[in-house]
């Protein structure tokens, strides 16, 4: 799945960095990078730098995939798959070492971060008005263009309502309209309970943070504001009740640290790293 | 390169590509494919692509879906295909060509049919008599303009 997802990332990546600018870090913020730990060089991040570090600076990402760290035993735990019988390679010495560098290359391919993007601006736009059209319709008429080739966030969807007014769809037609032509697997056309409020603290309550958040990043853009706010609730659980050790090999630890980070929350992770000896 | 191809289609006389809607679907639900054919084909049969789907249907979100493969649309209009009047009708409410005519035509009928019927409705029964003896109720004499 996230093999599936790793490409459609690195262009949104692109265009998420294209506005906001790849900024490089100061002076200051390369000097802290050298010494003390990451504990350490993080508060200094956070004094010493005078523009803001984007989430997709490669300084950062550097930061972040250190600190959460790379345990194979539980990147490449049994998930859910066909039951087949286990087979036995013999190897020797050095085909090992050979094998458990092709793992890390690949768990390395599997903690690639999803983005972190601010919500998105609602479209809002009228491209014609013909009230001689009203009242002829009792049904809204939703338009796609289904042409292969376009990316999907240049695509035209259009609305006419039955007031007669032309307008572009809204971000949920939108996304519902391109589930429709262009199904992708693992998102469903109407998103699934679980992300309702009452149901998340169900969830948190048993610890499966990480699921929901691989269904989150299956069901919804990354920046739609429903994606946003799961994210914001499930981190905002662990670190309510300091659970930062089940995100701790994944993929989702750096988006939670990002987070942490920028709403300078992070005295409980700092002390459960230092617990660590990280 | 021996082109066998066009030998062994079937060759019309004087026949054009139409862009028009196929039927399909189940008893009691309809459902059209836009595709670009020969005119001259059964209207369900052999096509030569599929450029779009309509549901005529509404959904649970009162939503009537039409898909419009915008590009390949564009090449076979521009490869001399006539387009009918429902996908003309079509493409006009998705703004893509202009409203088409028989679309105002209908909505401004539809107008004057709902006026005369409110008026009608809401008739008083206090007749009118003009100077030649034609009798007719009040309302309707002053919402002539509405009516014409």
């Amino acid at each position: 799945m996230a093999a599936l997802g790793v490409p459609r990332w690195r262009c949104l990546w692109r265009r998420a960095a294209a506005p906001l600018g790849l900024r490089r870090p100061g002076r200051a913020l390369l000097g802290s990078r050298g010494y003390g730990q990451d504990a350490g060089s993080e508060a200094d991040k956070e004094k010493s730098d005078v523009t803001k570090p984007c989430f997709t600076d490669e300084l950062v990402q550097r930061l972040l995939s250190k600190m959460t760290g790379l345990d194979l035993q539980k990147i490449f735990r049994p998930i859910k798959q066909e039951l087949k019988p286990p087979t036995y390679k013999l190897m020797t010495e050095k085909q090992l070492a050979e094998a458990t560098r092709k793992a890390i290359k690949e768990a390395k391919e599997l903690l690639k971060m999803p983005p972190v993007l601010s919500e998105r601006e609602p479209i809002d736009d009228v491209l014609a008005e013909d009230r001689i059209l009203e009242g002829t319709e009792t049904v809204k008429y939703v338009f796609t263009d289904i042409t292969y080739s376009t990316p999907h966030r240049e695509r035209f969807i259009v609305v006419r309502e039955p007031s007669g007014v032309l307008r572009k769809a809204t971000w949920e037609e939108r996304d519902r309209m391109i589930q429709v032509y262009f199904p992708r697997e693992g998102r469903k056309l109407v998103p699934p309970p679980i992300f309702k409020d009452e149901n998340l603290m169900t969830v948190f309550r048993e610890d499966r943070h990480e699921d929901v958040l691989n269904l989150c990043i299956a069901q919804f853009e990354p920046d739609s504001a429903n994606y946003i706010r799961v994210h914001h609730q499930t981190y905002e659980d662990i670190d309510k009740h300091a659970k930062y050790d089940l995100l701790r090999s994944t993929r989702h630890f750096g988006g939670m640290v990002w987070y942490l980070v920028n709403r300078k929350k992070t005295d409980g992770l700092l002390i459960n790293m230092i617990q660590r000896n990280l | 390169m021996v082109h066998l191809a066009h030998l062994l289609m079937k060759n019309y006389h004087g026949g054009h590509v139409a862009i028009r809607m196929a039927l399909g679907g189940c008893a009691n639900r309809p459902f059209f494919r836009i595709v670009a054919a020969y005119n001259k084909r059964a209207r369900d049969s052999k096509y030569l692509e599929q450029v779009g789907c309509y549901d005529p249907l509404p959904n649970s979100h009162n939503e009537k879906l039409v898909g419009l493969n915008i590009e390949r649309i564009k090449h076979w209009i521009g490869c001399g295909a006539h387009v009918t009047k429902p996908v003309e009708k079509l493409l006009g409410l998705s703004g893509f060509f202009p409203l088409h005519p028989m679309t105002i035509t209908n909505a401004e009928r539809l107008r004057k049919r709902r006026a005369l019927k409110a008026i009608a409705a809401s008739e008083e029964e206090t007749p009118v008599t003009c100077w030649c003896g034609f009798t007719e109720s009040k309302a309707r004499r002053d919402n002539y303009d509405n009516l014409v």
